[in-house]
């Protein structure tokens, strides 16, 4: 993380948050006065060495902003006068959404496990099981040898027998308790009983007419600063409940060149896996493979790979409002690949 | 094919900016320390060449 300033007519500041930089390099790419620099992504990736992924030379900054209007993730911000040029209505913006629908969203909480930048706030709260079923169940004490055949055997964990006493004078201060909130009176503890001490009814089906379906309740939200736009979530959401725009648009793929050895060596690298901030690439039969479902064209992998064998080709971005013809045909260099 | 180490660029692991990067990203093992400096095994190298793309003295160059 960095922060640093420029005070004139106008107070400049560009910050810069390690959190949010998936290390695409995208930011010194277009940085006019070569102000910024990539470190090493792969040991940073593999916890090799500590350190930020982008530093900047605030000797040479020019404070003008492309590289924080450039950035699709949101790593980089420059404030003129504490205003970020984001909000700025003459600078660029990206036109990307991740949204949840809360209307379509069920809650099942799948977005959540697989969003590889732990991006997604998900809650829900269950109603108690004690709401859909209905039944009795009564424990006989005088019938009851303490066995715990019922709690061990008990589905829904419900019994808790105590029946190994304390001390000498509790030999006989056993116990066994039901807990209604987790019963669901399916009568196994009934008819494992050697003693026939346990009584119970079900009688959901009998009331099922009666039992209202409650209302699953929670919440699914997307953290904007930290999501990379990789699609595993609107991919994987049962309900098309997420939209999610990629910042660009194009193609990824591996080109290697057998005559000048530069081919890809799998599991014994791996450098692409390791830094794609998507999940996006695995090592199958030996070499990289590219989900472009999953892949937001980051370009990280391609700075990564050692044989530089990786070419990303991006033939729009969402980047909108551009008005500088400067920052323009800067911007459009991203365009053409690497 | 393997890798070979310039000497003189080489941080010989005390004066490497990460004391031995090379051998902490090999996974192949085929860079190890010896004697406080840095081993080639070549037959183990793989020739993936991320020693040579993050060495930060770029003292890592093709056999």
């Amino acid at each position: 993380m960095f922060n640093i300033e420029r005070k004139g007519s106008e107070y400049r500041v560009l910050s810069y948050k390690d959190q949010n930089c998936v290390g695409c390099g995208i930011c010194s790419e277009v940085c006019p006065t070569d102000s910024l620099r990539l470190g090493p992504t792969v040991p940073i990736a593999r916890g090799l060495i500590e350190m930020d992924l982008v530093s900047v030379n605030a000797n040479s900054c020019a404070f003008c902003g492309l590289c924080s209007s450039a950035c699709p993730f949101g790593a980089l911000d420059l404030t003129i006068d504490n205003v970020s040029i984001k909000e700025l209505d003459v600078y660029p913006k990206w036109n990307v959404e991740c949204i949840v629908n809360d209307d379509d969203c069920v809650y099942c909480g799948r977005c959540n496990d697989v969003c590889p930048q732990d991006s997604i706030i998900f809650k829900r709260e269950l109603p108690d099981r004690s709401a859909l079923v209905r039944g009795e169940i009564d424990i006989d004490d005088e019938k009851c040898i303490y066995c715990s055949f019922c709690a061990d055997m008990c589905p829904a964990g419900a019994i808790t027998v105590k029946n190994i006493p304390k001390a000498s004078n509790d030999v006989v201060n056993n116990s066994i308790e039901v807990d209604l909130s987790k019963c669901i009176f399916c009568g196994v503890c009934k008819r494992i009983c050697p003693e026939n001490a346990i009584m119970e009814v079900c009688s959901t089906c009998m009331y099922s007419d009666e039992i209202d379906i409650p209302e699953v309740t929670g919440e699914t939200f997307i953290v904007e600063n930290t999501c990379v736009s990789c699609s595993w979530c609107s991919e994987i959401c049962p309900k098309d409940a997420i939209s999610i725009t990629k910042p660009f648009e194009g193609n990824l793929e591996l080109v290697e060149i057998e005559e000048e050895e530069k081919i890809c060596k799998g599991e014994s690298c791996h450098a692409c896996q390791d830094v794609c901030p998507c999940k996006a690439v695995e090592i199958v039969e030996g070499k990289s493979v590219t989900n472009l479902d999953f892949c937001n064209l980051c370009g990280a992998c391609v700075t990564a790979c050692p044989q530089d064998i990786r070419v990303v080709s991006r033939t729009a971005m969402k980047l909108e409002n551009v008005n500088s013809k400067s920052w323009s045909e800067i911007l459009d260099t991203l365009l053409v690949g690497k | 094919m393997a890798v070979k180490i310039d000497p003189d660029a080489c941080g010989h692991i005390e004066n490497c900016p990460v004391q031995g990067l090379c051998v902490k990203i090999c996974e192949q093992g085929a860079l190890v320390e010896e004697n406080g400096d840095v081993a080639i095994i070549a037959e183990k190298c793989d020739d993936c060449d991320l020693c040579i793309q993050n060495c930060p003295n770029q003292a890592i160059s093709k056999a």
